[in-house]
């Protein structure tokens, strides 16, 4: 049977659809992906390249008498802060924070969070009831009270905040990663495989891992962006990255002070934090989208 | 053939060079390919075919029920009026009123969080301008027209409290809510178990009868078409290949195809365990025919001047059109 | 011709509901959930009590003397063992007192009873109108699907799930208050004071809280409504009747388009405790939110545990209401 024909007719088309624009229609179009990555990558390389080959001036200690100048003022292209700091260098410090932080954060849900996520998935039995109670439990625990606690408790630091916010990308990560691997697991070439003898780690790294990995990369890539709203979110209560650390949070709410005075102050991390987080959630979309994953 | 019969002398539908192509990755896939036929008042046409001969494209093109990307082209009359290229709105004032339509699958041919009641209620007050008790009563009325027992009771439930052969009476009485002059039955009893299956057909077939409709019938049941219709046509990879009036198409049949289907009919007069006759090779893709005759590939009396020209449909014998260069019953060897 | 269209007799709609397995099934998540709730309670006094730092020095600052320190200690029996203290306070909580502040020596059923209502307006602004405009526009979206009003739905939920509450607070607060001047930056007044003051004053944290849920809502059900519309068959039975297209999309597709947003509303509620306690802080509204954060920096265990314990009787509430929920509108789970 001629395969399309099924589909057409089981999709009736009730919905009057525009006529879908030949780049768009379909799979993600290649813009949705390469632009969002595109900005990512510059930026994240103005974050942590720029500093090292261009004199920048510093993100702290900076003198009271250049206090809170304008953008566009000399010397200062995005202005100072209150605190006489170089704005755009701020900026640049901070968004070091946010990738490093997102990053570290993800790669740990997906390592420790994948592990035991596949492992309570592939081998079910008391192990997965253990894993996923655990899991459960952590999911449903009110998170902020928990990141508030450890930040606090420990004291504010960029190590602290990355575990606190990984205690959440880890479940979070096991979940899907656990539900995916059960998906898998059902289909008959896995079958195929325990029958032929093949060893549970062996099957695990041969089958599930290359097959759960869209799944899980794409919700990584999501999972960034609302990581890096956390860890702003953290700063922002002043539990995250310590002040005098410039931290994209911190400075929206220190701008927040001053917001009628000079509301660039906070406008300009809060537009730069949206930015990433939307390329972030765009690029995740569209490679979802790509790769087929509901 | 009831045409001695009719009301009106001319045909209720008249298709003409119907044509439905879709767009697909790798070209053109042309579901249902330049097909022509009439259709009689109170006549029933059963259009038979394998899963991707056309039958059922080409009838939801009448409908208009086709997805945005198909491309129809040809010509569908009903009395006169052009059935193609209407707007949305403009097909809905055909849909119930003249034509109407019943599904393979009542069970998800119905909405679910809605009393089957109101499901056939709807029916009535999207072309009726009557009140919602008016509506409520022609409701219960063609639910007892479809012989459900209680109507008053059952208006109230839901699809999933009734059985198969119950939906799909629904359905009908959905269909036939505004009495429309065609019905067509888009393998209507496929779902069903065969004791259903022939308290269905006797159904729309008395209905028929009482109502003085049309009814078409959309099957790949060559038995059910056999015992039910005036007159068959059997489709294949989106062509007409033999139309004629049943007795005749049963007694004298022309076509390899459809001799072939004949065989795959299981037959109690069969010696047990002996294999069924099957088509061999596969159905054709339909956006990469082959030139000639589309069947040829698998057709045991095929030449090469079968594969070279696509023998045309012609009307050989009186009432009785097929579109092959070595029928069978024509003297040919095999 | 009379026609009798006969109900079952005397069966109402909460008749069938409670009689029903879902009653059955909402007793069971009831049970379940004892645990849950204990274990979050547990978890947090856990959590609370495993701060470092003397929670008497840090209520009476680092001028006292550890003879007041020492004091204060006894006073609030923070030198009795663990298990003594949480063993007390679940004891106390199952009589339905939930203790006093540490910091401030008030009755905390008082404080959370202050504080709750406020909190509560804002969080059902804040859903009822992320709601109500995301079915408006994912209704509007799944009428043409890559049409103008789709394309637009794409956009907003992309901000939506995007922006940072905080973050959409800070801006809100500069184009509203700051520039327009249309509504308060921060202060908060009651209902009962004025109710048009009252909604000027929720109006701004709400949009902070709901616009990304609206965001999320949005696309779950245009995608939820789309998939009826074009993967179902009761919607080609319905255009074969020749149902307009508006009709089949109020009446037959978004019905069947709701359960998975309701599952998501009730899921999503306890992620607002997170929501509201930075967002209310910002605003200056009297609420749960705003003394959680300062309560966990002054390690005052009574508060956080009752608010803790607040929400989570409301994340439980919500699943069984969702559940019940589901009963009434679905004929296939009550019948």
């Amino acid at each position: 049977m001629s395969a399309p024909l099924p589909d057409l007719l089981t999709a009736p088309g009730a919905v009057k659809a525009a006529p879908a624009r030949k780049k768009a229609h379909g799979k993600a179009s290649t813009l949705r992906i390469w632009l969002p990555l595109g900005f990512l990558v510059l930026l994240a390389a103005a974050c942590f390249i720029w500093p090292q080959i261009y004199p920048v001036p510093k993100p702290v200690g900076g003198s009271i008498l250049e206090a809170g100048l304008p953008p566009l003022s000399p010397g200062h292209i995005l202005g100072t802060d209150p605190n006489g700091n170089d704005v755009l260098s701020r900026i640049l410090y901070g968004g070091q924070v946010s990738f490093e932080v997102g990053f570290s954060v993800t790669v740990i849900g997906l390592v420790i969070g994948g592990l035991l996520g596949m492992a309570a998935g592939y081998w079910r039995g008391p192990a997965d009831a253990v894993i996923s109670r655990m899991l459960d439990v952590l999911i449903a625990f009110p998170a902020l009270v928990l990141a508030l606690a450890i930040a606090e408790g420990l004291g504010p630091s960029e190590l602290h905040v990355i575990w606190a916010l990984a205690i959440f990308s880890i479940p979070a990560t096991g979940r899907i990663a656990r539900s995916n691997t059960l998906a898998i697991r059902e289909q008959d070439f896995m079958l195929a495989a325990r029958l032929s003898g093949t060893r549970g780690h062996q099957a695990i790294i041969r089958h599930v891992i290359p097959n759960i990995l869209p799944q899980l990369m794409t919700f990584a890539l999501l999972g960034f962006g609302i990581v890096i709203i956390l860890e702003g979110a953290l700063s922002f209560l002043g539990l995250g990255i310590p002040l005098p650390e410039p931290s994209w949070g911190s400075m929206i709410a220190q701008g927040q002070q001053v917001l009628s005075a000079t509301p660039e102050q906070a406008l300009i991390p809060s537009a730069f934090l949206f930015a990433t987080v939307v390329s972030l959630n765009v690029l995740g979309d569209a490679l979802r989208e790509r790769w087929g994953v509901r | 053939m009831n045409r001695v019969n009719s009301v009106s002398s001319g045909p209720l539908l008249e298709v003409e060079d119907l044509t439905v192509s879709f767009p697909g990755r790798r070209g053109e896939l042309r579901a249902v390919n330049g097909v022509s036929y009439s259709l009689y008042p109170q006549q029933t046409l059963a259009i038979v075919g394998e899963s991707g001969s056309g039958k059922t494209v080409s009838c939801r093109a009448l409908m208009g029920l086709l997805p945005q990307a198909a491309v129809v082209t040809g010509s569908a009359r009903f009395v006169g009026a052009e059935l193609l290229g209407l707007t949305d709105d403009q097909m809905r004032r055909h849909r119930g009123t003249n034509l109407a339509m019943v599904f393979q699958d009542p069970s998800r041919s119905l909405n679910p969080t809605m009393k089957v009641g109101n499901q056939i209620a709807e029916a009535v007050r999207v072309h009726r301008d009557v009140t919602k008790a008016q509506a409520r009563e022609q409701a219960v009325e063609l639910l007892r027209l479809v012989h459900i027992p209680v109507p008053g009771r059952r208006f109230h439930e839901y699809p999933h409290q009734l059985s198969g052969g119950m939906r799909q009476r629904i359905m009908i009485a959905i269909a036939l809510a505004c009495r429309p002059k065609l019905l067509i039955a888009d393998e209507a009893t496929t779902a069903l178990d065969v004791t259903t299956q022939a308290q269905i057909m006797d159904l729309l077939l008395e209905l028929r009868a009482e109502l003085g409709m049309t009814l078409m019938l959309i099957s790949h049941d060559l038995g059910l078409a056999r015992s039910c219709a005036d007159e068959v046509i059997v489709m294949y990879a989106g062509q007409i290949v033999e139309q004629a009036p049943t007795p005749q198409l049963f007694t004298r049949v022309r076509m390899p195809y459809t001799e072939a289907l004949f065989e795959a009919i299981p037959q109690l007069e069969r010696p047990a365990h002996s294999p069924l006759p099957v088509i061999g090779g596969r159905p054709p893709d339909l956006s990469a025919l082959p030139a000639g005759c589309s069947f040829a590939p698998r057709c045991r009396r095929a030449a090469d001047d079968c594969r070279t020209a696509a023998p045309p449909l012609a009307e050989h014998e009186p009432g009785h059109r097929w579109a092959c260069w070595h029928p069978c019953g024509n003297g040919d060897p095999n | 011709m009379a026609v009798a269209t006969e109900t079952s007799a005397g069966t109402t709609l909460a008749h069938k509901v409670l009689g029903s397995p879902t009653l059955r099934l909402a007793g069971r998540r009831l049970l379940a959930a004892i645990p849950v709730l204990w274990g979050v309670t547990l978890l947090t006094y856990l959590v609370m009590n495993l701060l470092p730092g003397d929670t008497a020095q840090v209520l009476l600052g680092a001028n006292a003397t550890p003879a007041q320190v020492h004091q204060l200690e006894i006073r609030l029996h923070l030198n009795e063992p663990f298990w003594v203290r949480y063993g007390g306070w679940l004891a106390a909580t199952l009589h339905g007192n939930l203790g006093t502040s540490l910091a401030s020596g008030e009755n905390v059923t008082t404080i959370l009873g202050q504080r709750l209502p406020v909190t509560a307006e804002l969080l059902i602004y804040a859903l009822v109108g992320s709601v109500v405009l995301a079915v408006l526009l994912a209704v509007l979206a799944a009428r043409r699907p890559n049409g103008i009003a789709d394309r637009f739905s794409v956009v907003i939920s992309m901000t939506g799930l995007s922006v940072a509450p905080y973050v959409l607070a800070v801006v809100l607060v500069y184009l509203f208050a700051v520039r327009l001047q249309w509504f308060p930056a921060i202060g908060y007044t009651s209902l009962t004071a004025s109710p048009l003051q009252n909604i000027r004053s929720l109006t701004l944290p709400a949009i902070a809280i709901g616009f990304p849920l609206f965001a999320v809502y949005t696309r779950l059900l245009r995608a939820d409504i789309v998939e009826q519309m074009q993967r179902e068959d009761y919607i080609v039975t319905a255009r074969a009747k020749g149902v307009p297209h508006w009709h089949i999309l109020i009446r037959h597709a978004l019905p069947n388009s709701m359960f998975g947003l309701i599952t998501l509303v009730a899921l999503n509620l306890g992620v607002l405790i997170g929501a509201v306690a930075i967002i209310e802080p910002i605003f200056s509204l009297p609420g749960v939110g705003a003394i959680l954060v300062s309560s966990i920096n002054n390690h005052d265990v009574p508060i956080v545990e009752g608010v803790v314990l607040v929400f989570a009787v409301v994340v439980v509430v919500a699943a069984l209401a969702a559940d019940l929920l589901y009963a009434v509108l679905d004929p296939r789970i009550r019948l």
